[in-house]
């Protein structure tokens, strides 16, 4: 008798324990990426400072920014609209820099907020949140300064 | 009048020049496909974030790559490319080719159509360099200039590897990685 109860509960936790490992293998599997807009926001700069932030040394702004797993920091920059273009995943692109700065902060939309971008004129002074892909540098292959990369971006303010 | 004729003629012949004689082109767009199969499945990642430029006289192409710009249907696939025992984006955060297309005098940069290039160059990921050499083609039309060329890696070269677990049986041991660029002047 003993022994049987014995055996029903080790079948019992067995189980369980095969139901718990195996669906939380499976929401490890299916998990939702990070939501860049929903989630709290980290840093809020100017376009200026992050490009001259990394200039100065990139390797502290790469340890500061990024992070080992790629949900690096989520970012709030604010600076002028310098561009505005499409890339192939007909995602819009704007290119926020200032007159006699380096480089920029280039921000990648979504399909969710594409829309946004139709109302922006060059010129106009904008904040963008967004997460970092990564810093501006100048590149001697390429020939030129490369833009600070913003990802899932949408537009939180603009004058 | 036969004058002014001939200066609008050179004036055009001029700007026409100037627009084929311009060097290095910068690309407008980019996309960067990643693609893994194994019989476990099928790993698509895919990145749209990548600068690049193009010399029409020297024949030379560089491809800078934000590897954080790397995107997977699946989250956790995302993170563990990032990682430090896969890509270590963190530490290494660009991706670089830099090539020369050695048959760049068979290509026409003024002409409408399709070539075929030859590349040879080096190719950077995760700290490690290593020679390639594959073939492209470029679409010239009206104008602008598209790159496309298909290539595999074999990841091993890179330092990328791994002995046990779910990504040695369900990544590929080579991933096909696809290259399609549209160039403008700068």
């Amino acid at each position: 008798m003993k022994k049987k109860k014995i055996i029903k509960l080790a079948v019992g936790v067995a189980i369980i324990g095969t139901l718990i490992g195996g669906g939380s293998a499976a929401y490890m599997f299916y998990k939702p990426h990070r939501d860049v807009q929903a989630a709290k926001t980290d840093y809020s700069i100017t376009n200026s400072e992050i490009v001259s932030e990394y200039l100065k040394d990139r390797q502290a702004a790469d340890n500061k920014y990024l992070a080992a797993d790629g949900d690096s920091k989520i970012l709030e920059i604010t600076g002028t609209v310098d561009k505005i273009s499409e890339n192939y995943n007909k995602q819009k692109v704007i290119l926020l820099k200032e007159y006699g700065d380096f480089a920029g902060v280039s921000a990648t939309f979504t399909a969710e907020t594409n829309h946004k971008v139709s109302y922006l004129d060059i010129g106009q002074m904008v904040t963008v949140k967004g997460v970092i892909r990564s810093g501006a540098a100048f590149d001697e292959d390429l020939g030129f300064y490369e833009n600070v990369i913003l990802e899932k971006s949408d537009l939180v303010a603009q004058k | 009048m036969k004058k002014i004729s001939s200066i609008v003629v050179s004036l055009v012949l001029l700007m026409t020049f100037s627009a084929y004689s311009q060097g290095k082109l910068k690309s407008s767009k980019s996309h960067i496909k990643f693609y893994s199969h194994t019989v476990a499945e099928d790993i698509e990642a895919n990145n749209y974030t990548s600068v690049s430029t193009i010399d029409t006289e020297s024949g030379e192409v560089v491809f800078s790559v934000p590897m954080q710009g790397f995107e997977f249907e699946k989250s956790t696939m995302q993170k563990h490319f990032n990682q430090e025992n896969f890509l270590d984006t963190k530490t290494h955060p660009k991706g670089k080719l830099v090539a020369k297309i050695t048959n760049i005098n068979e290509i026409d940069f003024s002409k409408d159509g399709v070539y075929q290039a030859d590349v040879e160059g080096e190719l950077s990921i995760k700290g490690a360099t290593k020679p390639i050499s594959e073939k492209g083609s470029i679409t010239v039309k009206d104008g602008t200039i598209g790159v496309e060329s298909k290539f595999n890696v074999t990841l091993a070269d890179y330092g990328i590897s791994f002995a046990k677990g779910k990504p040695s049986t369900n990544v590929a041991k080579d991933v096909e990685v696809t290259v399609l660029a549209d160039y403008q002047a700068q």
